[in-house]
């Protein structure tokens, strides 16, 4: 008695430990489909040559960058730390790996609901192929050519899971049947959101990272600037910055609001939502597309954010880096212009044809998205991920009954645990010192039911876990063949868009050059100064070999500081009205208004991180305080700007 | 650009005596046939319309469609102008074809600019005046033929028109009208508003030419994309993950079998004494 006393005392505390089973729950709704009840509607005009959204994914992983990504994915898990034998484990193999197949189903969802909220030909899509860069590090590429074109906003999305198997009914951030955890970025031209390097929104885990991957991008076009070239660079996905592990850097941030963050990064927080499970279970072949379980409790919401936040950013300064990187290759003396702009015929002329022509590669860009969305989503591809998504259901409701099983089978033992001790307590109590036979009976089935409901709960827990497990380690065959056959279809639309892209393209040059007239003036490239700083480049109207009329400047000092300066210049300087960007290791900062040799000279708009867009008085180069709110702004951008 | 013009020319048959329809207009009350009398301006553009080449109805829309983009950027300043420069005896009753090609004679821009500026003249104050009618015109010609709508053919109608008003613009130069004390800025107005024109008609060229391209490589893009795509979903393993499922409910049963067996043996350990 007293030898099965003490073994049941020592399995109690073992059942206390393993303490109750959680049910994989999750939010009924992102964070983001509060506030925005009402669909918002396009109000912004879509600038010159622009997209109005690109949505990005990882949809690839390279064969040679396979093992390290699962590697660094398992080594920066969010939501915990996952050991080496763990993350190596057939299991988790098949979490990272569904990552990717889950984010190329979902990035779908937002896709479609952006394409139902804004023009046609407005939205596109942009897989990403996770790959090795020459030092052996993560880093992603575009496979299609949707961010050669500008875009007044541009999302990141991908469906996180934290790639534990043992911790699926857990906290962690999961993707898997009706739960998904997106992490997302929505960013913007650096120029229109100069201290956040252009990031607008992320998900919490996330904003580091992509500030840190907005401000290298930054650096690598102010690189091609500096060599008298437009290319800008295309900034790898966050989510693989953030795995990679490369360099961070800090800006402001704000929770998420209506209202437009000005100089702040709006955080969202990492976010497990519960999808309905009756539209799981929808999604049969008969509904397909149709259904669309995320809609309602993410990408609605997120559109309509969206929306709004290109309704607040859009204007010049997000599209005329890349429209100019665009416009160069059909017309390079044209490019330096299109920052500033003209009034003369033959400027306009010559842009509207230039114009043209990146509408043209707009559409075509749009019509490989379409079908990029048809092949995954309506195809048997899609069928096949929904089928996963119900199996997955299945495997998680019947985890979810198993662990209410164990809760109560706990509930149970940990009375019988209380009853036995009462029992126990009791016989010594008696008269003769000695327990009656009735009482020696209430303890001893007090003590075997406990026994008993401890031993069920260990054995749900046991079988909740084996059920996960065994899905996973099956999955993985099922989840490589999807995975190639994603591959071998966005490799199809990309290599036949690509070779008829080039035709066109060349098409479009010819016409294009046979339609021209001249410029009477042109843009060259010539030297670009302010006073302190380094020599720089201009791209633009030179005279003497040096800046005089409009364009683009770039200096790039020793310390690692640098200017961006867009607007007119006089004898090599800034001069007139102008926009000037301040880059330092320490943050970057932007300068509206006019310029006296080099200098903020007058009323300028200052954007500084943290901080609301202030109107301040300068005086050569010397900031002289707040100035009116209704003080006029010289902007290049063919505009008068007044304070608010 | 001359040839369009040449083509035009041809097309047209003599002007039709009378435009059946055009030239009087009745409506029927119980049966019985009740003129309605037509206003001044009514009968001259009825009576003018009856002068436009009536050999089927691509050569009338022709006509319409020139007659009416000649009047792009002649505002009231401007028609006062050519009443005032132009000299050219033409009436109600001359064929329009005539009056075309008076404007496009060499022989009066360049020995007597009045007589061309006079049959423009004519013809803007036609258009003008007649505009509803011409719009008629060339709405019900066009609900009639789609085909009338057709971008290319319409730029060459105003690459013709374009002509003329270039021919308008280098007869009031040689008459001196630029020079005119109150006409002459609507002059060079008028000459500069040529350029825009040009500049548009090619653009409108350049996009019917690049809309061609459009349709050819989306269409054959959009074909390409659906056969592949239907070509790789074919390629799809729907097995794998029948056969995923199946492993994972074997494997199941056994886990479930396993902790079940796993529970007795804890039990039996503990109940079992010892």
């Amino acid at each position: 008695m007293n030898s099965r006393l003490l073994k049941t005392v020592l399995f109690s505390t073992s059942l206390l430990f393993t303490a109750c089973a959680t049910t994989a729950s999750g939010k009924s709704q992102s964070v983001l489909m509060t506030g925005t009840a009402v669909p918002q509607q396009l109000e912004a005009a879509t600038p010159d040559g622009s997209l109005l959204a690109v949505v990005r994914y990882p949809a690839v992983v390279n064969e040679n960058a396979k093992d390290k990504y699962r590697a660094d994915y398992a080594a920066s898990a969010i939501g915990g730390r996952v050991d080496k034998s763990v993350a190596e484990s057939e299991e988790a193999r098949g979490m990272i790996d569904s990552t990717i197949v889950k984010s190329n189903y979902f990035a779908l969802s937002l896709y479609k609901e952006l394409a139902a909220r804004l023009p046609e030909h407005t939205v596109l899509l942009s897989p990403h192929e996770i790959v090795l860069d020459a030092n052996g590090e993560l880093t992603s590429v575009p496979i299609t050519q949707a961010e050669s074109l500008p875009s007044v906003v541009t999302i990141d999305f991908a469906a996180y899971t934290f790639p534990h198997p043992d911790k699926m009914m857990d906290k962690n951030p999961l993707t898997f049947g009706d739960l998904i955890s997106p992490i997302v970025t929505v960013r913007t031209d650096h120029r229109a959101a100069v201290p956040t390097q252009g990031v607008l929104l992320t998900s919490q885990p996330l904003t580091e990272s992509a500030v840190g991957n907005g401000y290298q991008s930054v650096q690598a076009s102010m690189d091609e600037l500096q060599s008298g070239r437009f290319d800008t660079d295309i900034p790898e996905l966050d989510f693989v910055a953030m795995i990679s592990g490369d360099p961070r850097r800090s800006a402001a941030t704000q929770g998420l609001s209506l209202e437009a963050g000005e100089n702040r990064v709006q955080i969202i927080p990492m976010e497990k939502i519960r999808m309905s499970g009756q539209s799981i279970m929808a999604l049969d072949k008969t509904q397909a597309g149709i259904v669309d379980p995320l809609q309602p409790v993410f990408s609605q919401g997120f559109a309509d954010r969206i929306v709004d936040m290109i309704n607040d950013t859009a204007s010049e300064k997000t599209a005329m880096g890349r429209r100019a990187d665009a416009i160069a290759s059909y017309d390079p003396s044209l490019a330096a212009l299109t920052f500033v702009g003209s009034d003369s015929a033959d400027y306009q002329a010559r842009y509207s044809y230039a114009l043209r022509m990146l509408d043209a590669e707009r559409k075509y860009l749009s019509v490989q998205s379409l079908r990029l969305f048809d092949g995954v989503h309506n195809s048997e591809m899609g069928a096949q991920v929904r089928d996963m998504l119900k199996a997955e259901y299945g495997i998680l409701d019947k985890r979810r009954e198993l662990a209410r099983k164990q809760n109560q089978a706990t509930a149970l033992a940990i009375l019988g645990v209380v009853a036995t001790g009462v029992a126990v307590a009791g016989t010594g109590s008696s008269e003769t010192g000695y327990p009656s036979y009735a009482e020696q009976l209430l303890t001893q089935v007090a003590l075997n039911a406990t026994i008993y409901a401890g031993a069920s709960a260990f054995a749900y827990r046991d079988e909740s876990r084996a059920v996960g497990g065994n899905y996973l380690a099956s999955i993985v065959p099922a989840l490589e063949e999807q995975t190639n056959v994603q591959v071998s279809l966005i490799d199809s639309n990309e290599t036949i868009t690509a070779v008829r892209f080039d035709d066109l393209k060349t098409k479009l040059k010819t016409l294009y050059d046979e339609k021209q007239r001249s410029l009477e003036t042109i843009a060259t490239r010539c030297a670009f100064n302010q006073s302190g700083a380094a020599s720089g480049t201009w791209m633009g109207v030179c005279e003497g070999g040096v800046a005089s009329g409009s364009g683009v400047g770039v200096i790039q000092n020793s310390d690692g500081s640098a200017v961006e300066y867009y607007g007119y210049a006089q004898n090599g300087m800034a001069q007139g009205p102008g926009y000037m960007i301040f880059h330092s290791p320490s943050g970057s900062y932007a300068l509206e208004g006019n310029f006296t040799g080099g200098l903020a000279d007058g009323t300028m708009r200052m954007s500084k991180s943290g901080r609301d867009d202030e109107l301040r008085n300068f005086v050569s180069g010397s900031d002289q305080g707040g100035a009116s709110s209704g003080a006029i702004v010289a902007s290049p951008f063919n505009q008068l700007r007044t304070g608010a | 650009m001359r040839v369009a013009l040449t083509t035009i020319l041809l097309l047209s048959a003599l002007p039709a005596a009378a435009q059946t329809g055009l030239s009087s207009v009745t409506t029927t009350d119980m049966g019985n046939d009740i003129p309605i009398a037509a206003s001044p301006v009514q009968e001259k553009c009825i009576t003018i319309m009856s002068g436009f080449p009536d050999n089927g109805h691509i050569p009338r829309y022709q006509f319409f469609k020139l007659t009416q983009e000649l009047t792009t950027d002649i505002d009231p300043m401007m028609r006062s102008a050519l009443d005032y420069f132009g000299d050219a005896s033409v009436t109600q009753n001359t064929p329009v074809v005539e009056v075309i090609e008076n404007i496009a004679n060499p022989v009066f821009r360049q020995a007597a600019p009045e007589i061309t500026i006079g049959n423009m003249a004519y013809l803007a104050d036609f258009a003008l005046d007649c505009e509803t009618y011409l719009t008629g015109q060339i709405e019900s010609l066009t609900a009639y033929d789609q085909s009338l709508t057709d971008p290319e053919f319409n730029i060459v109608i105003a690459e013709d028109a374009l002509f003329m008003r270039q021919i308008l613009s280098d007869s009031l130069f040689r008459i001196g009208a630029q020079d005119h004390e109150i006409f002459g800025p609507y002059v060079h107005n008028y000459a500069s508003g040529l350029i825009r024109s040009r500049d548009e008609i090619e653009f409108a060229g350049f996009e019917t030419e690049l809309a061609m391209i459009e349709n050819s490589y989306l269409s054959d893009l959009d074909g390409r994309l659906a056969r592949s795509n239907d070509v790789i979903n074919k390629e799809l393993d729907q097995e794998a993950l029948l056969i995923a499922l199946e492993e994972t409910e074997d494997l199941n049963n056994h886990a479930r079998l396993e902790s079940k067996s796993k529970m007795i043996q804890t039990l039996a350990m503990i109940l079992g004494g010892g």
